[in-house]
């Protein structure tokens, strides 16, 4: 009964997205940040595959296939992004990546 | 029977996505996130997704998550590297609350919606009408997704290169 409505999935995919969400915005760890980003896309595609379920429709389930495609081509680039200025800055802050957009960056 | 399942899947994967927030060692973090990826993707399981529950398990919680786990173990990080954050909880809490009224707005445009009754194919979300989607409808954006994957290979290499001054 429960487990049958659209309502529920989406709901539950609408609260791992603001968790999501609210880790991108108040928390300073940069690791904590980038997870933050990978469950909202999760948090997306369990929305794709309800909607799929709904519609009886196979195209969304590929979306989210796309998405996860997505999120490992992410995952390559932010990871050795984080290695290289880990390396010169030895800090997880995300405040000390200010630098990236200021044109003096040390 | 699939009631409990869902029930405490998606209780899983909120528990594991609220650790994930407020814990503050790095590892802890991505062991609460593997628990809502797992639970996640029985959560797809229950969908009748069973291509895109495979998928889940094998690319983020085997691929991704375990590349993610190396890294920080690589690192090395001591408790001086971590940012500190003194009202951390503080800033979660009011978050959330910023966070109500969209939840709030989007709930009440799916309040309506029907069940999930009609029964669907016997085939439907196996791998092989999945591949024949992909295949024919999808195929313009599945060379552009291979193109991006080269892409970022391409970026993390350069990344990843020491730099001769």
């Amino acid at each position: 009964m429960i487990a049958n409505s659209l309502f529920m999935y989406i709901a539950v995919g609408m609260i791992l997205f603001s968790i999501g969400l609210l880790g991108v915005i108040s928390r300073k760890n940069i690791f904590v940040i980038y997870m933050s980003i990978e469950l909202m896309l999760n948090a997306i595609n369990l929305i794709f595959v309800a909607l799929s379920n709904y519609h009886h429709d196979m195209g969304s389930q590929v979306m989210a296939m796309l998405v996860i495609a997505i999120a490992a081509a992410e995952a390559g680039v932010f990871l050795s992004l984080i290695i290289v200025l880990y390396r010169r800055k030895k800090s997880l802050d995300s405040d000390i990546f200010r630098t990236l957009s200021q044109k003096e960056a040390v | 029977m699939t009631d409990i399942l869902f029930v405490l899947l998606s209780f899983f994967a909120i528990i594991g996505a609220l650790g994930m927030v407020s814990l503050h060692q790095p590892v802890h973090s991505a062991l609460s996130l593997i628990l809502t990826i797992i639970a996640l993707s029985g959560l797809f399981a229950l969908l009748s997704a069973s291509f895109l529950f495979m998928v889940q398990i094998i690319i983020y919680a085997g691929a991704i998550l375990t590349l993610f786990i190396f890294i920080i173990m690589f690192l090395n990080v001591k408790e001086a590297n971590l940012p500190k954050e003194p009202n951390k909880n503080l800033t979660l809490f009011l978050g959330s609350l910023a966070l109500l009224p969209l939840n709030f707005l989007i709930l009440r445009a799916f309040y309506k919606m029907p069940l999930l009754t009609a029964p669907l194919e016997h085939d439907f979300g196996k791998i092989k009408p999945l591949g024949m989607e992909l295949f024919t409808k999808w195929l313009l954006p599945f060379e552009l997704i291979s193109i991006l994957l080269l892409v970022a290979l391409i970026g993390a290499v350069v990344f990843g290169r020491k730099d001769e001054a």
